[in-house]
């Protein structure tokens, strides 16, 4: 122990000083010590957020899990050849747009454009559906993009005919 | 070489390796929270397996330089 080290409250006394207390790390070995800890702190680190990745991941599949609910839409022959259907599935603030391909086969997606939530519109001489503000498109057959700035596929909502009554049962995303 | 010399280098070796790999945890991680607020359940999956295996990498790399500590201790 040098001479400045110790305890200078009084004469004699062998304490070592408060800060030397404090710091029991001599210096020639505070960097190595500190990268020890550095490792450990970090490898702690890494644990929380292993632990926040796999509830982020849990997150969307319980919210998911709750179950959408059974809603008729429409008779199967209300919908026009070439026409459309708005509805709003599965909560009053989601609209969606219900259609037929040119196989006359009935599907709905949601109607807000996977870019910036604007209402997209079916174009049946193009076969598509459109979103007017930054003119995107996406197929009526997958409701994928197929042109402009969305990169994700429309929201598709599930549908099940009894009868002649169609039914909106889920949402496949 | 003494042995202390070699776990200097040791510890900045796994020091950056253990960084490195946080900093890709912390990507993971916040490309998922993306993916989640545009409702996409698969990329938050992959996510949480890469940063999983990514801590199992961390933790054994710890370990080893636990054991690491214990035989210089020993010797």
């Amino acid at each position: 122990m040098v001479e400045d080290e110790k305890c200078k409250e009084c004469a004699g006394c062998q304490k070592q000083t408060r800060w030397r207390e404090d710091f029991p790390i001599p210096w020639e070995k505070d960097e190595y010590v500190s990268r020890r800890e550095m490792v450990k702190f970090l490898s702690l680190g890494s644990l929380l957020i292993a632990g926040a990745n796999l509830i982020a991941a849990a997150v969307p599949r319980v919210r998911r899990s709750d179950k959408f609910p059974r809603i008729r839409i429409a008779a199967a022959h209300d919908i026009p050849a070439t026409g459309s259907l708005l509805f709003r599935y599965p909560t009053a603030e989601d609209p969606c747009i219900l259609i037929r391909d040119r196989a006359g086969k009935a599907l709905a997606y949601s109607q807000v454009c996977t870019h910036l939530s604007c209402s997209v519109v079916h174009r049946p001489e193009e076969n598509t559906l459109f979103c007017p503000c930054h003119h995107g498109y996406f197929s009526v057959e997958e409701g994928r993009p197929k042109g402009g700035p969305p990169t994700r596929p429309l929201p598709q909502i599930k549908l099940e005919q009894i009868g002649d009554d169609l039914f909106a049962v889920g949402v496949k995303v | 070489m003494t042995r202390q010399e070699q776990g200097t280098v040791l510890f900045s070796a796994l020091l950056a390796l253990v960084g490195v790999g946080v900093v890709v945890q912390l990507w993971l991680l916040s490309a998922s929270v993306d993916a989640i607020f545009r409702d996409d359940t698969v990329t938050p999956l992959h996510a949480a397996i890469g940063s999983v295996l990514l801590f199992l990498i961390n933790a054994a790399l710890l370990l080893y330089l636990f054991a690491f500590d214990a035989r210089t201790r020993r010797s």
